[in-house]
């Protein structure tokens, strides 16, 4: 196998991406093979978003407005269910008996979507903040469970031994060795529920909201302004990213040093 | 009939170029036993790499029979010191694998492959995935499914490296008696030299980086070896002392 | 894990015993307190589903919900199963390929396919291809990631025995490339036939006049909570059904992995 320089390639790449765009603007605003209706140019897009920012139009809220509402529920929904999903998963690894017990209802429940529980959670806690943050909860409680689970189970029974000849109690086995052990796998299992809590927070936003970016690309689809789905996706779609990469930054701090111990 | 003229080879990494194997001359006779002895970590697998033409020289040229390497090829048949058996396949699925891909009829490579796999001590085995195999029947496999291409030379780099000491023992005796009977050009690569005395027809002494041919002894004792036979600890003593006097 | 026979029947035990517990809370809270005002209790929920089987929710029993919405994801998960593979293995084995697609899915994927709901409305329509398109999406993008990775992290020691075996490079892919990546791809199909189940039911939420999704949107016209809970319960079975029958079919077709 030739070992080829990166480089070689990137100039392939960067032709690649240019070429769909080139395309793009060529079969809308170039040849007008395709209504602008349904798919506006990228000329258009890009001055839809700087309009959109300051201008509340056609949904009622201007573009920060709507990013700065889906983050603040999509965030608080995540923090507050890792605080609850991530102990939740340590003890059901830790301790037989709670794994016993909770195990079942976990896989019950397991194959359902979050989004399925919408109007459940609205009946119960009515349109608003809760019942969305109860959204977000259940769909990011599987990642998240399941990798602390998964972190806890893998820690090195050498080690716990060594832990027990130190005469440590299983308290602190757990809290000074199976914890440490398993906070890559813990943070993988957030980052993945991040994704997941933006997603679910998105849809339902698109089902029943009256702010955020589900709830705008939703209302223009009604009006036929493309541009103004466009830009919310590529906005959606850029936090998204964001978030995930913040977090994985976290991450690396957190795993630093470590080499992967499987 | 295998020639190594000037070898050199040369990586490149974030502190620059440095230097693997400089200047090897080398030729191994027809079906000569010929081991690469050295200290870990001096560019023996590099050197055996440029044989088998899975890297290119920087410079220099490796010829077999007349013929410049360029690739890897059935031909040069290569024993791994990782297990390089394809974890898909059954024993019998790995071994028959380089006819296979030749296009070799189902009936003619069966056959081939169930020959060598008798030949190398693992009949009724042939159903067997990898995972279920022993170290010692994992290499035994890899010695099958390199000989079952019919190569003119076996290059085989460290394969008992991953052993344990018994089944290093008993493998060594096994390639013995499988070399003397299909006799092949071998060129293998060993750091322990209780190995190397054990099987080769000459050892070439190589080196620490860059690697450098630094001395070169003929075995002549008589085929199967003795491990504690008078002479083969003496020719053992003095190929380990001009060693450690290169480190 | 070797579990014995007495920790087996412990664990069957606890379970049932906290599914049970936790019926049994719920039927108590709905016949004690002012929750029963708001939501059914179990017994009427299994009962309203078992009646579903026969009596139409809208214009469809449950089953034709539920198949609805499997048909839908069969087809749009096959299809990005095949070309996600594809797609995956050829970018993680080719430096050319990976160069040119990379980048293009790279910008794709962090757009969720629920966010491509109002676009491909206004693009498909009301019908079936909006919700094959985004059934697709949402397999597509885990499937080739999957492949990807798994492809290129093929130990390089199997591509150079291929080789030197005598095969060429078509051969090396097909034959050594995709078997060796088949864990990765699995594990990614697996991931994929959740997703596309989820995706089904919010697609179906969002716009649709059969399907589970539909079962459990439509009940909030008419407030009725129980709908809701027959369609949820219809979504976790048929759920768990279909990630049961993919661990099994991986079992068996990746016994040769099992020991590692």
């Amino acid at each position: 196998m030739k070992r080829v320089k990166k480089s070689n390639y990137a100039w392939l790449s960067v032709l690649s991406v240019g070429s769909v765009i080139a395309i793009w603007w060529l079969v809308t605003d170039g040849l007008h093979l395709v209504s602008t209706v349904a798919m506006p140019s990228p000329v258009k897009v890009v001055q839809t978003f700087f309009v959109k920012l300051y201008d509340p139009a056609p949904d009622g809220s201007t573009l920060l407005e709507n990013i700065g509402s889906s983050l603040q529920v999509a965030l608080s929904g995540y923090f507050l269910g890792l605080i609850i999903r991530i102990p939740l998963g340590i003890l059901m690894a830790w301790y037989k008996k709670v794994d016993m017990f909770v195990r079942p209802l976990f896989d019950l429940l397991r194959p359902v979507p979050g989004l399925a529980w919408i109007t459940v959670m609205i009946t119960l806690f009515g349109i608003g903040m809760l019942s969305k943050a109860m959204v977000i909860f259940l769909s990011a409680f599987v990642a998240c469970v399941v990798n602390s689970y998964s972190g806890i189970r893998q820690t090195k029974q050498v080690h716990l031994w060594v832990g027990q000849t130190f005469g440590a109690s299983n308290l602190q086995l757990l809290l000074h060795i199976a914890i440490p052990t398993s906070l890559p796998m813990i943070m993988t299992g957030a980052r993945v529920a991040l994704g997941a809590s933006w997603m679910a927070l998105v849809a339902a936003e698109m089902i029943a909201s009256d702010s955020g970016l589900g709830f705008m690309i939703q209302q223009c689809r009604g009006l036929y302004r493309t541009d103004v789905i466009i830009v919310g996706m590529i906005a959606i779609g850029a936090l998204g990213a964001l978030l995930t990469y913040l977090l994985s930054l976290l991450e690396h701090l957190v795993v630093k040093g470590r080499s992967s111990s499987k | 009939m295998i020639e190594c003229k000037g070898l050199k080879k040369t990586f490149q990494s974030e502190n620059g170029a440095f230097e693997v194997v400089k200047n090897i001359d080398l030729k191994v006779k027809e079906n000569e036993f010929l081991v690469l002895f050295g200290p870990g970590q001096c560019g023996k697998t590099t050197i055996l790499n440029m044989i088998a033409g899975l890297e290119t020289p920087s410079e220099g040229i490796v010829t077999v029979n007349g013929k410049e390497v360029h690739e890897p090829g059935p031909e040069r048949g290569v024993v791994y010191q990782t297990i390089s058996l394809f974890p898909w396949l059954t024993v019998m699925g790995n071994v028959e694998y380089g006819p296979k891909v030749r296009g070799i009829p189902k009936e003619k490579r069966r056959a081939t492959a169930q020959h060598y796999i008798d030949m190398v001590g693992l009949q009724g085995f042939e159903k067997s995935f990898p995972v279920q195999l022993s170290g010692g029947m994992k290499q035994r496999a890899g010695i099958a499914r390199a000989y079952a291409n019919n190569p003119i030379v076996m290059l085989m780099d460290e394969p008992f490296g991953a052993l344990d000491a018994q089944t290093r023992y008993l493998m060594q005796k096994e390639l013995e008696r499988i070399w003397e009977q299909e006799k092949r050009t071998v060129v293998f690569v060993t750091n322990n030299i209780e190995e190397a005395v054990y099987l080769a027809d000459r050892i070439v002494v190589l080196a620490n980086r860059p690697t450098q041919v630094k001395a070169e002894y003929k075995i002549n004792l008589p085929r199967p070896r003795n491990y504690v036979d008078p002479e083969f600890l003496r020719l053992r003593m003095e190929i380990t002392d001009a060693v450690d006097k290169t480190l | 894990m070797i579990k014995s026979q007495k920790e087996k029947i412990q664990r069957v035990l606890a379970g049932l015993f906290s599914i049970g517990a936790f019926l049994a809370l719920w039927q108590w809270a709905v016949v004690s307190t002012t929750l029963g005002q708001l939501m059914p209790g179990p017994i009427t929920v299994i009962t309203s589903f078992i009646q579903a089987f026969s009596v139409p929710i809208g214009t469809c029993t449950i089953q034709q919900h539920v198949g609805w919405s499997l048909s839908r994801v069969m087809i749009a998960y096959l299809v990005a199963a095949v070309v996600g593979i594809g797609l995956g293995v050829l970018m993680g084995w080719n430096p050319k390929i990976e160069a040119i697609f990379k980048p293009l899915y790279d910008i794709i994927r962090p757009i969720p396919p629920i966010a491509w709901i109002p676009l491909s409305i206004v693009w498909f329509g009301l019908g079936e291809m909006t919700k094959y398109f985004l059934i697709f999406l949402s397999a597509f993008s885990n499937i080739t990631l999957n492949a990807y990775e798994g492809a290129k992290s093929v130990d390089p020691v199997l591509m150079g025995a291929s080789r030197m075996l005598g095969a060429n490079r078509t051969q090396t892919l097909l034959t050594v490339v995709l078997p060796a990546s088949m864990p990765f791809i699995f594990a990614g199909l697996q991931v994929a036939i959740s997703t596309s189940w989820a995706t089904v039911v919010a697609a179906e939420m969002v716009r649709s006049t059969e399907g589970v999704g539909w079962v459990i949107v439509s009940a909030q016209d008419t407030n009725d909570m129980n709908q809701t809970l027959v369609g949820i319960l219809a979504i976790g079975i048929v759920g768990f059904i279909l990630a049961t029958i993919m661990r099994g079919v991986e079992t068996r077709l990746c016994k040769w992995n099992k020991s590692e």
